[in-house]
Parts: C-alpha cells; structure tokens; sequence
C-alpha cells in the first residue's frame, strides 16, 4: 500500500444497545445487550478506485458504509478521508469543507427521494445547500447537465419521483450525488431493488462516470458477482469483521479465507449449469452472541483449538489462524 | 408421450380497471413432465407470479382467467368452484412463498400448521400426523426435529423457516409443487442449501415444480428446462443449457449479457435500452418491439407465436424462415 490511501478506516467500531426495557431487565434479571454490529474493521481506499465490502446480511456492512459517510457515530477507530479525520472535533472547519465531495447512494429508489419534491429541486438541494452555484437560473441549467449526465432528458427535472421507473430513480439519485461535484461516493446496495436489465444499466453507468470523473466509490452488495464486475479491490466480512482482503480478480481466483472460499462455492452462476454445489454448512450465528475465537469457527472446514479462543488478526489480508499457519489445503 | 402433470394451454389473465381492461399474461402455453423443474424467469411486471396465482386458483377481482386452460394429470382445474378448487390446493399442488415469516403463522407452532395441514388434507389421526410432520421436517433438513416441531415461526432463521415452508408444501405428497421466489429473501449460503433440497426433493419425489424467479443464476443450477417471460407473454421456452447458452431471442440474448457472472470476464454489461412496457401500454405486435435491436416492419404489426427452432421454441419473427441467421449470438460462459 505505498500509494496514499485516499480513505482511511482504522480499527472501526461499532456497538448497537439492543438491551430491554429497564423494567424488563429488573424484573427478568437480565443484563444489557450489546450487539457488536462491526468490530474492529480497517481498510484503505485509494483515489480513483471501487472498494467493494460484500457479505451476508447482518454482516455489517451498511454500517460500516454508514459511519463512513458520517451518518452513525463510531463506537471507536477512526474514519479519515483525504487526510481530514471525520471524528476529530478539532477539524470541523476541514470536514465541511470535505463533507460536499462525500455523497451517498441508498438501496431503495424508492425511498430515498421526496415523493412531494420536483426531481429538479430534488438535485439542486445539494447545490444550494453547499452555495455551489448562485442564481436560480444557473443552478437550472446545472441541473439539466445533470440529468443528461445520468441518461434522462433535462425536462425530466419538472417531474415527480413518481413518474419515474425504479432503474430512473437510481439515475436521479446519481445526479443527485454529483450535483455537489462530489469525489467520493459510497453505494449502499445500489442495484439490488433493480431487475437485471436495468442493474446492468445502472452499473455500465456508474462506470462510465467513475472514468469520466475519477471518482471513488465504496460500494456495498450482497452479489458477489455485480461486486466482481465493479471492484479494484473487495473486502469479505462476516459478523462484523473484515475477514479477507484482496485484489478483485484475485478474490475470485485464489480467495484464501475459508469462509470466502463458502461464499463464492455457493453463489448460483450461469456457468453451473445442472452442477450440484458443495454443501454449504450452516447459518450465520446470532450477532447478539457470537461463538469465541474466530467467529467463523463453528462453520470452518479447517478449525482447529486455537480458533476457537483467539480471534485472528489480519495478516496478509486475510484473517484466519489456519491460513496464517499455511494449512490452507485445497 | 407421456402425460405431462401440469399444461397451461393459452392462458390469458386480464385485470378489469376503471382505465381498461389489462392483460397480466396473454395467451401462454407450457407443459411441465413428471419430476421436472420448469424455470419461469423474467423481469418485475413479466408475468410470472401471475401464472402461479392463476394456475392455483388464486387470482382475485378485478382479475380473472379470460380464455385457456390449466390442466393437472390430465383433470382440466382452472374452472373448478373454489371449494373443489381449495382441495386442490395443498393436496395436489404444494406452494412455497418468497417471503417464509408470512406464509407461517406466527402465533402456532410450527407442528400445528404441520398437523393441521396433514390432517385437513389426509385421514391421518393426530398422533401420526405429528409423527408424519416430524419425519418432515427431518426430510428436510432440520436438525432435532422432535424438539423444533413445537418452536413458534420466530424461533426460527431465514433458512430454516424455508425449510419449514417446504416442508409445508409436501405434507399431502403433491404431484406439483409451484415456488415463488423460493430464494429470494435468504443469503447466498442459505439459498445454495434451499435449491440443493428442492432439488433433492424433485428427484427422490418425483415431484414437478414450476420454480419462479427472477436469478437467472438460480435457474441454470435447479431448472431442467426454463421459460422466458417479457410483457405477459413467453418469449422463449427450451431445456436450461440451450437457452442460457444459445439464446435465440433477442430479450434473452440480451437478459444473459446484462447477467455479471463470477466467472465470465465481460468489461461492460450488455444494456437493454428503456424497460418493461407498462401493462396498459403494451405495443402492437411484438411486446419487444421497442427495445429490440434486431426490429424490423413486421415486429411492429403481427404479433410472433411460439415456434420451434430445434427443440426449443422461440416467439420472434426473426426466426420465422423456418432457418436460424447465421449471426446468431452466442453467449460464452
């Protein structure tokens, strides 16, 4: 990792209260519950390039997406973006300045933009709310630029959210991210609401502006193979934990974490036509009261006595006592 | 031949409105054999869940069959009064749900849904009832069932609340078995487990299914052959491999090249321009006909029935010269 790492998350926490009610907890005698949504997560992006954070749901990887962006508070580690670190109260003049070159894309389409706001004002809020551009006019004519950007007709602005298909949304709040000429984008599941036609659309588009504009994504999905398509690099979590990282081609060649290995046995793909998978064994544990050790254990073809105490660290990029011993036996 | 169990023959769905009549599926055919696993993909709006709801008799006003025929083992079913037809249902033709918290009562036990299915449907007493359920649930594949028999729905995950639903479907040993969207709310490790079931199940049952989804990725490891929907209609019907490796229609050639694959290495995604026509405002002739590269006069007025191009049926009229062009696309695995 010589070059400087555009996006810096180190040692990332996060820990939701999901304890009962008081009353219930003196009447039940039970204590509080904490759910460790991500523990001790850190990875580097650079400029210009698609991190991709794959894994199962409860996985922690919207969290992770949303501490990045700012909109959860670290429960501890640090995010730092271009050098500005986004908890630090001393940078907080830096981190507004930053805070226009970050933007978000949401999962649902159809929730993520006001159904009572003309798609227009709905791409200019950005605009105004960073003073980008002064005057209604021009701010108009930046919107119809927009729009274009994203494949829709610049009159498509007077429209309602409504009036649009759900791969037309996700356009819209594509504009909507680069209206503030943002650098850095994160995609929360972008694609998954979509039919394939359109996911394929929306991912040529994403592409398309990501060359044009040098942009950075951090891009979250539960699909290994959309990730495949997009990702420089991908990070695999389970439970919480960054469990490998790798190259994209590479994950998918020559992906060393057991658990990795599962994931990518288990993926349905055209080219396994009438071919039977491996048996995947198990489920993901309860989050609430995850096993000791590794928290993979329990489902690891290659467990042995440590695993089930320590918790690996990553090494190399992938963290698994097994493989750091070189016992990874095909 | 044999006697296929189930045949769909020029079924149309039509949803009477205040704006019109909408045509949910215009006049689809389709046989599926005993032990078979028909495929039914396609986009949101093509039509499949419709065909689901219509061959079980579950299609409520406004909609109603309009024309054609379902027919099970021979036994036309799609006229029945509903209280036959509620017979039909559950004992005859199993159904598996997408979303499995919702096709299980949350408020009984597992084992009464169970119990009360086996008995409504055979003359099992209660004891055995309960010993048949255990045995189903061990069948599939849940571990301790004589203790997890008597857990509520929410003592289960994802995965095992499937199994339960599946478990559901085969209390009366259907000849058929439709699933919706079996996968489609579980993780990709879960799902691997939920189709290698469904698929031990055809084979050691002999049972049919009519898998509906929308993964085309799901399809080429379950189905044996899959039919392709676009607009209400069947674009293209034929065994697994030659539609997903040869597709002739130009909506499918296109559906397999939007597909990102783990193992392909395409740059750039096949695009679809524009998007699934709206049910009122389907366009004359071919549905496709907009999107189409291939378009030509004809597209525009005459609607293309389903024709065979070496077994495997396509409804385009590019294929219509009785001869194959020689620029047929084909997509590399």
């Amino acid at each position: 990792m010589s070059e400087k790492a555009f996006v810096q998350v180190r040692d990332l926490k996060r820990v939701f209260d999901v304890s009962k009610p008081w009353l219930n907890r003196v009447l039940e005698r039970q204590d509080k519950q904490y759910l460790k949504a991500v523990d001790g997560v850190s990875f580097d992006i650079r400029k210009g390039e698609t991190f991709a954070l794959v894994g199962e749901s409860g996985s922690g990887k919207s969290t992770v997406a949303r501490m990045v962006v700012g909109l959860l508070h670290p429960s501890g580690g640090t995010v730092s973006i271009d050098g500005v670190s986004m908890s630090d109260q001393a940078a907080s003049a830096e981190r507004q300045r930053l805070r226009k070159r970050i933007q978000m894309i949401f999962q649902d389409p159809y929730a993520s933009l006001n159904p009572r706001w003309r798609v227009g004002r709905i791409i200019a809020e950005p605009i105004r709310a960073f003073g980008i551009i002064q005057g209604d006019a021009a701010i108009e004519t930046r919107v119809g630029e927009l729009l274009s950007l994203v494949g829709l007709h610049p009159d498509d602005g007077k429209k309602f959210p409504h009036e649009f298909s759900g791969g037309q949304r996700q356009r819209i709040a594509i504009a909507r991210a680069l209206a503030s000429n943002a650098e850095f984008i994160v995609c929360d599941e972008p694609t998954s609401a979509l039919d394939v036609s359109v996911q394929a659309q929306i991912l040529n588009l994403m592409r398309d502006l990501q060359e044009q504009f040098g942009l950075t994504y951090l891009f979250i999905s539960h699909n290994l193979a959309v990730v495949r398509h997009m990702a420089t690099r991908i990070g695999v979590m389970y439970l919480g934990r960054l469990v490998e990282v790798s190259d994209g081609k590479q994950l998918f060649a020559a992906p060393r974490h057991p658990y990795t290995r599962m994931l990518l046995d288990a993926v349905p793909d055209l080219a396994m036509i009438g071919k039977a998978h491996e048996g995947v064994k198990g489920e993901i544990p309860n989050p609430i009261n995850p096993p000791s050790g590794c928290t993979f254990h329990p489902r690891c073809p290659l467990v042995f006595d440590r695993c089930r105490v320590e918790n690996p660290p990553v090494i190399d990029g992938v963290a698994c006592h097994a493989v750091n011993a070189g016992r990874e036996a095909a | 031949m044999t006697q296929p169990v189930l045949s769909v023959q020029e079924l149309t769905v039509e949803f009477v409105t205040r704006r019109g009549t909408l045509r949910a599926l215009d006049k689809i055919s389709f046989d599926i054999a005993r032990g078979e696993v028909l495929g039914v993909v396609g986009e949101s709006g093509a039509g499949k869940s419709v065909t689901g709801s219509a061959i079980i008799g579950l299609i409520d006003p406004p909609g109603r069959i309009a024309d054609g025929k379902v027919v099970l083992s021979g036994e036309r079913v799609d006229h029945l009064p509903p209280e036959q037809m509620r017979r039909v249902r559950g004992k005859r033709i199993g159904m598996i749900f997408q979303d499995p918290l919702t096709s299980l009562n949350p408020l009984y036990r597992v084992g009464e849904q169970l119990v009360e299915t086996i008995q409504t449907h055979t003359d099992l007493n209660a004891a055995d009832a309960r010993k048949r359920a255990i045995a189903l649930l061990d069948e599939v594949g849940i571990p301790a069932p004589e203790r997890r028999i008597d857990g509520y729905p929410h003592e289960f995950s994802g995965g095992m609340r499937q199994r339960v639903v599946i478990a559901l479907a085969l209390c009366a040993e259907p000849e058929f078995i439709i699933a919706d969207e079996p996968t489609t709310a579980l993780d990709v490790s879960v799902q691997a487990q939920i189709i290698a079931l469904i698929k031990r199940l055809c084979k050691e049952r002999g049972t049919s299914v009519m898998l509906v989804t929308h993964d085309m990725g799901v399809i080429a490891e379950t189905a044996d052959r899959v039919a392709v929907m676009y607009a209400g209609r069947v674009a293209e019907i034929g065994p697994v491999r030659e539609v997903i490796k040869q597709p002739l229609h130009p909506y499918t050639q296109g559906l397999m090249g939007a597909i990102p694959s783990i193992t392909g290495d395409a740059a750039r995604l096949v695009q679809i321009p524009g998007s699934m026509p709206r049910l009122s405002n389907i366009p004359k002739g071919c549905a496709f006909n907009p999107r189409c590269s291939k378009v030509f006069a004809r597209c525009h007025v005459e609607r293309p029935e389903l024709i065979d191009v070496g077994g495997h049926k396509v409804a385009c009229h590019l294929y219509d010269q009785a001869k194959v062009p020689s620029d047929k696309t084909e997509i590399a695995a």
